[in-house]
């Protein structure tokens, strides 16, 4: 893995976290309790700016030529990294916008924040296709927009419990524990998917079940979350942290472990 | 019918002698490691054969080329006069969204200029009349410049055994396939 990857591993999760968080926020704004006032939320809107921002930040290191990276929406007709820029300049400016007036006025933020949190989803939807080209058969289809958006639900309510009140954690749990069970369920099933595919598929397949880092992945952010989940019924304060490595490490997978079709030229396909 | 320029890959002359690679790194001068055009050995899964058989490959210049399309500075521009898919380096920010995209893999990263970079088709040449390097540096006339639109010849195949179908980006390349060898009994 080079500097580049490097930085897209970071750039994705982060984004996806501050996506994560204000999906959350914004289901719980729907019905703030006494318990939870203006400052909670405040505080999570700014938290999920400042770890969009750090974000795009390092993406700017995947760059060649950084200073470019104002050209880089040319292109929305046909080229998804040009919306996905797009996407999350929108959703930071608005984010911006949701914090500022979430410090002065709660009731207002309510529509606001759903906005956000849309504008947020679009933009991870935008980030998903970018990373679905046909270079990658095994990811050639909705299978990076479906990861993007349980990375999102993951950190998104596992982080979302350093700020919400008693009452809206169990809820949190709930939606944490169904995200880990859907991401267990795809990722143990999914290496058997490309192994019944054509070549280079299989050789993903292969790559996958043959890898420690995905075995680790699947006992320490799978298995022992939901063990944690299953025994806790809460959110510990330590497990966020260790969720989002095993979603660092999921990310590392997809830009290492997927095969590349011209990896095969000359071989049967 | 539109003009479509690309390659014919003959692999019953190809002898994998790597003098187009290099005629294109003559012609170019690429940084140490980096080549635009390269030989790949047919594997024994295609040709389980003693005698080896390959295929040279540099960019396709694709009818819908995916490098084009998701450039998100649009960097790339196909030429309407002959459908050659050109690489504009100043535009170029090294992104590297083509070169994970292109599922021939034919743009590279240059890391001395921290840009993308392709085959040209030698466009400069073409417009003075003359053929691209690796076509006139070819020893045994293994690639010729053809134009897909009007090229007809029916022991030709755009997709052989050895080389990644998609059919969506409809690639510029033909292809005759290697002559199975003779066997010889005692």
């Amino acid at each position: 893995m080079n500097n580049m990857e490097l930085s897209l591993v970071l750039f994705t999760v982060l984004s996806q976290a501050a996506v994560g968080l204000t999906v959350m926020a914004a289901l719980r704004q729907w019905n703030v309790s006494p318990d939870e006032g203006t400052a909670v939320m405040s505080r999570e809107w700014l938290i999920a700016g400042v770890v969009l921002a750090v974000a795009l930040v390092i993406s700017l290191f995947h760059l060649g030529h950084p200073l470019g990276s104002p050209r880089t929406i040319v292109n929305l007709g046909t080229s998804w990294l040009s919306r996905e820029v797009l996407g999350f300049g929108l959703f930071g400016g608005i984010l911006a916008a949701t914090w500022a007036l979430s410090t002065k006025d709660n009731h207002t933020v309510g529509s606001l924040g759903k906005v956000t949190a849309l504008v947020g989803m679009a933009a991870l939807v935008a980030s998903g296709m970018v990373y679905a080209p046909p270079s990658f058969p095994a990811l050639n289809n909705g299978l990076p927009v479906l990861f993007y958006l349980l990375t999102a639900v993951i950190l998104g309510a596992a982080f979302s419990s350093y700020f919400a009140a008693a009452e809206y954690q169990p809820l949190l749990t709930r939606i944490l524990v169904a995200g880990l069970v859907v991401g267990l369920v795809l990722n143990l099933v999914l290496p058997s998917v490309w192994l019944a595919g054509g070549r280079v598929m299989q050789m993903t397949g292969d790559a996958y079940y043959g890898s420690g880092i995905y075995w680790v992945r699947i006992v320490a952010e799978f298995g022992v979350a939901l063990a944690v989940l299953g025994i806790a019924r809460r959110i510990p304060v330590w497990l966020p942290v260790m969720l989002l490595f095993g979603e660092l490490i999921g990310r590392i997978m997809v830009f290492t472990h997927v095969v590349h079709t011209a990896s095969n030229i000359g071989g049967i396909y | 019918m539109k003009k479509q320029l690309g390659f014919l890959v003959d692999a019953r002359r190809c002898i994998g002698c790597f003098t187009c690679a290099m005629a294109c790194k003559n012609q170019y001068h690429q940084p140490p490691g980096l080549v635009w055009r390269y030989v790949h050995p047919l594997k024994e899964e295609v040709f389980p054969h003693r005698e080896r058989a390959f295929l040279t490959l540099a960019c396709n210049h694709c009818e819908r080329p995916t490098c084009l399309e998701v450039c998100p500075v649009s960097a790339y521009t196909k030429r309407s006069e002959d459908g050659v898919v050109v690489h504009h380096q100043k535009k170029c920010i090294g992104c590297g969204n083509c070169i994970r995209s292109c599922p021939y893999g034919a743009p590279k990263y240059n890391p001395a200029l921290k840009k993308a970079e392709k085959c040209s088709l030698c466009w400069q040449r073409l417009d003075d009349g003359l053929k691209p390097a690796c076509v006139q540096g070819c020893p045994t006339g293994a690639i010729d410049l053809i134009d897909t639109a009007t090229f007809d010849a029916p022991d030709t195949l755009q997709y052989i055994a050895g080389f990644p179908r998609f059919p969506n980006l409809n690639p510029s390349i033909r292809f005759r396939p290697p002559r199975q060898p003779l066997e010889i009994r005692r």
